[in-house]
């Protein structure tokens, strides 16, 4: 109970609670842009990280990041983009919703979903890190290729009623993640000789034209004359406890989901929202009605991508292991601030341990604030007329797609991923397994390579490995339960 | 003021005193540092460190810039081809500068910079789980003769600087390991904590943060390292080896004189400085200026070692 007074002592500080307030308004603005991301967001503060006291500017991260996860749900659902990878499974009802008119309401769903899954995880680390972070050392590359390759399941599961043209598409995200340095060997793919294809493509430019530009080619491509006006309604709006109650079993699991996947270094909050849509599709109470504006697909993706924010942080604060690239660069600040995280920190700075989890706690209930407030604003830009509308949106993309890493092929990748994309969508080809594919690629490759070359060449030895063998059961059950259904429905009517 | 200044002397040089104008006023705009990596990363925190007292003594502002890609020669690249005014300048480690132009064909070379000065210079260590059973190195060597292939070395990129150290000891010692490359610095510590990987190379800050997990078996220097006198050397031990994990400012070949002077002495008095010498005796980091013609010298003599190291293992394409 000291150290609890202690971090309370540290959190409740002006520089601290403006930090706090500062951190996940800015947050949320580099998520809603597409193209800024979590990353972006935190790499644009570090500097002033560091002339900060230690707890103001651990709020001032964690801000951003908790901002930036929801952030990116704002976009999906208001212009059909998600403003981060995270919440490229958020577009998948929120948009149709949006269509409907109803943008304020799915806001309201996922900003009430990211609160929650964000205050889950931050439970989940107060409760379970030290036992969470060793249970992740259960997860060699042998597990982690297990894992990807159920994770692949989504594609399937968010293509359906287009299912040759959904594997396809999650085929091409595969490959297009090998383009650059092969990680196992050091040798470059498919870059033609060319040296700037050796850094590959990346994910955030990819998607900046996947989405947005596409968006912005598609509108302009279809006769303005024809479009019926939505009356769009501003504003936020939360949905009563009576539409939450059928849903909380889902909104628990996918909180669950994102957790866990949160708490293995190296996954991050895409594929865990992906896996709680995916969860959702073949469970939901609504999973029929998934894909065209359905509440429980938003619930599904923003509580398990906001749910991974907290976990994140089990592994960087028990292990000293980045749970994945903004934690990564949290954990150098918190080495310039003289913190070294690791089961150390557990023990002789308990106190810092406890001003954490009280920020996350403080993050995640402004997060709520800001998106209530800030709605009125998002929501108003549906009623911006079109042209302009997208023409900022393009002027955003493009800016968002050279920030990531200064390299100006991300910008021909943005632009050539944007016809892509809107070649793609006219041909009826769904996009988000697309994303899951660049997503999972890379993990499922390296780690299937270097599990292999664990077992020094066995594949039948990951089989004896218990993690490994329930998730490759998991994932047969998971493709053989549409046959069950099918087959059950079949009986059913005969 | 120095941003009021800054951007006065840009606008005159703006409207026309021209290039000439600026170069005997070094430095009038302000000066961008280069990163091959992502921010937040060990090369970026002490670039970003030592920023600040450079800016103080350039008297005007240093930016930080990261370009990240392909182990640090997308940046590296990005250096090389900057106009040479000594505005924009890159914080250029060993991997990029002296291993990968081995490994494959890169639009630059070593002759491609003016060198600025070594910024720093982290000795390198085997390290191994706390609850590993060598206690030596000599153990280890012994063990992994015995059983060849049998330990688990690994690696944080195919050619890196760890890599290549491995490379070394296994050629030194005769003893045979199994090299996993994983991708950077914090999934090889995690493979090294689930147990997938025996030992593995880092630089002694990561040593010092992460003392209660992981241990040094042999320092890789050819002496005591100053900031860690208790840690036992590969040398102490029998099998000389100096792999230090270094880095320093660049510039595109052919910066004017004036702007390398007042970059060099920048970079030496920001290294003097409190701010940065504080930082790096908290992380057991030896502070490691070294003036732009020895740096030269020494990159040089970093690069044929790399290069003999990479053909021998059959590594160099």
């Amino acid at each position: 109970m000291d150290f609890f007074s202690l971090g309370l002592e540290h959190v409740l500080t002006m520089p601290a609670l403006i930090s706090i307030v500062i951190g996940t308004i800015l947050g949320v603005a580099v998520g809603v842009l597409p193209g800024l991301g979590s990353v972006i967001g935190i790499t644009m503060i570090l500097p002033f990280t560091f002339s900060m006291e230690q707890i103001p500017a651990l709020a001032l991260m964690l801000g951003v990041y908790c901002g930036s996860v929801y952030g990116g749900s704002i976009s999906a659902i208001v212009i059909n983009t998600p403003g981060t990878p995270q919440a490229a499974a958020t577009a998948l009802d929120g948009f149709p919703m949006a269509q409907r008119g109803e943008a304020d309401l799915a806001i309201g769903w996922a900003t009430m979903a990211s609160t929650i899954g964000g205050l889950f995880s931050v439970g989940v680390l107060i409760i379970a890190a030290p036992q969470l972070a060793a249970f992740s050392l259960n997860f060699t590359a042998i597990e982690y290729f297990a894992l990807g390759v159920f994770a692949l399941i989504c594609i399937a599961n968010v293509s359906r009623g287009a299912m040759s043209k959904g594997l396809l598409a999650g085929g091409i995200g595969l490959f297009l993640a090998t383009v650059g340095v092969d990680h196992v060997t050091g040798d470059m793919r498919f870059t033609f000789g060319s040296f700037e294809m050796t850094a590959g493509i990346s994910l955030i430019p990819a998607i900046v034209g996947l989405f947005a530009l596409s968006e912005v080619f598609i509108r302009a491509s279809e006769s303005t004359q024809v479009k019926t006006v939505i009356a769009h309604k501003v504003g936020f709006r939360l949905p009563p406890f009576s539409e939450w109650r059928p849903r909380l079993w889902l909104l628990l699991k996918s909180c669950m989901i994102g957790s866990f996947i949160g708490a293995l270094p190296g996954t991050g909050a895409a594929t865990s929202s992906f896996i709680a849509y995916s969860e959702a599709k073949r469970s939901a109470p609504n999973r029929d009605k998934l894909g065209t504006g359905e509440p429980d697909g938003i619930i599904a993706s923003e509580s398990a991508n906001n749910a991974v924010t907290g976990s994140a942080m089990v592994p960087t604060l028990a292990l000293g292991i980045p749970g994945d690239p903004v934690t990564a660069v949290m954990l150098g600040s918190f080495i310039v601030h003289g913190l070294a995280p690791g089961p150390r920190l557990f023990t002789e700075h308990l106190d810092l341990v406890y001003a954490v989890f009280l920020i996350l706690i403080a993050v995640n209930l402004v997060m709520f604030v800001v998106g209530a407030l800030g709605a009125q604003l998002f929501t108003r830009a549906l009623r911006i007329p079109e042209p302009l509308l997208m023409t900022m949106v393009v002027v955003i993309a493009i800016v968002g797609a050279y920030g990531v890493r200064g390299n100006p092929l991300d910008l021909v990748t943005a632009f050539i991923a944007g016809v892509g994309g809107f070649i793609l969508r006219k041909a009826g080809f769904p996009l988000a397994p697309l994303v899951i594919g660049m997503v999972l690629s890379q993990m499922i490759e390296n780690s299937l390579r270097q599990g292999l070359l664990l077992t020094r060449g066995s594949f039948l030895a990951f089989f004896e490995r218990p993690i490994t063998l329930s998730l490759f059961i998991l994932t047969a059950m998971m493709l053989i339960w549409p046959v069950i259904r099918w087959l059950r429905s079949r009986k059913k009517e005969a | 003021m120095t941003i009021i200044k800054t951007v006065f002397a840009g606008l005159v040089g703006a409207v026309g005193l021209g290039a000439a104008a600026l170069a005997q006023d070094f430095p009038a705009k302000p000066v961008t540092i280069i990163v091959p990596f992502s921010a937040g990363g060990g090369t970026d925190i002490t670039t970003r460190i030592l920023a600040g007292p450079m800016a103080e003594a350039l008297g005007a502002e240093v930016v930080v810039k990261n370009t990240d890609g392909a182990g640090g020669t997308i940046g590296a690249a990005e250096t090389a081809r900057a106009k040479a005014d000594g505005y924009t300048i890159g914080m250029i480690p060993v991997g990029p500068m002296t291993t990968q132009p081995h490994l494959r064909q890169l639009p630059y070379e070593p002759a491609s910079f003016d060198y600025i000065c070594q910024a720093y210079s982290a000795p390198s260590a085997l390290v191994v789980r706390q609850d590993s059973p060598f206690e030596t190195l000599g153990d280890m060597l012994a063990y992994a003769k015995e059983n060849p292939g049998e330990l688990n070395y690994g690696v944080q990129a195919v050619g890196s600087i760890p890599h290549v150290a491995g490379l070394g000891l296994a050629s030194a010692s005769g003893a045979e390991f199994t090299f996993i490359p994983y991708k950077g610095s914090a999934p090889t510590f995690k493979a090294m904590l689930d147990g997938s990987i025996d030992m593995f190379v880092a630089h002694i800050s990561f040593l010092t943060q992460n003392s209660d997990q992981v241990r040094s078996l042999a320092m890789l220097t050819s002496e005591r390292v100053l900031t860690a006198e208790d840690l036992p050397t590969a040398t102490d031990q029998g099998i000389p080896m100096n792999f230090p994990i270094w880095g320093g400012l660049v510039a595109p070949k052919g910066i004017p004189a004036e702007a390398k002077a007042a970059l060099e002495r920048a970079c030496e008095v920001g290294m003097n400085s409190e701010a940065f010498t504080a930082r790096m005796g908290e992380l057991r980091m030896p502070v490691a200026f070294m003036g732009g013609d020895a740096f030269e010298a020494f990159v040089q003599s970093e690069f044929d070692k790399n290069d003999k190291l990479l053909t021998e293992a059959g590594i160099k394409q």
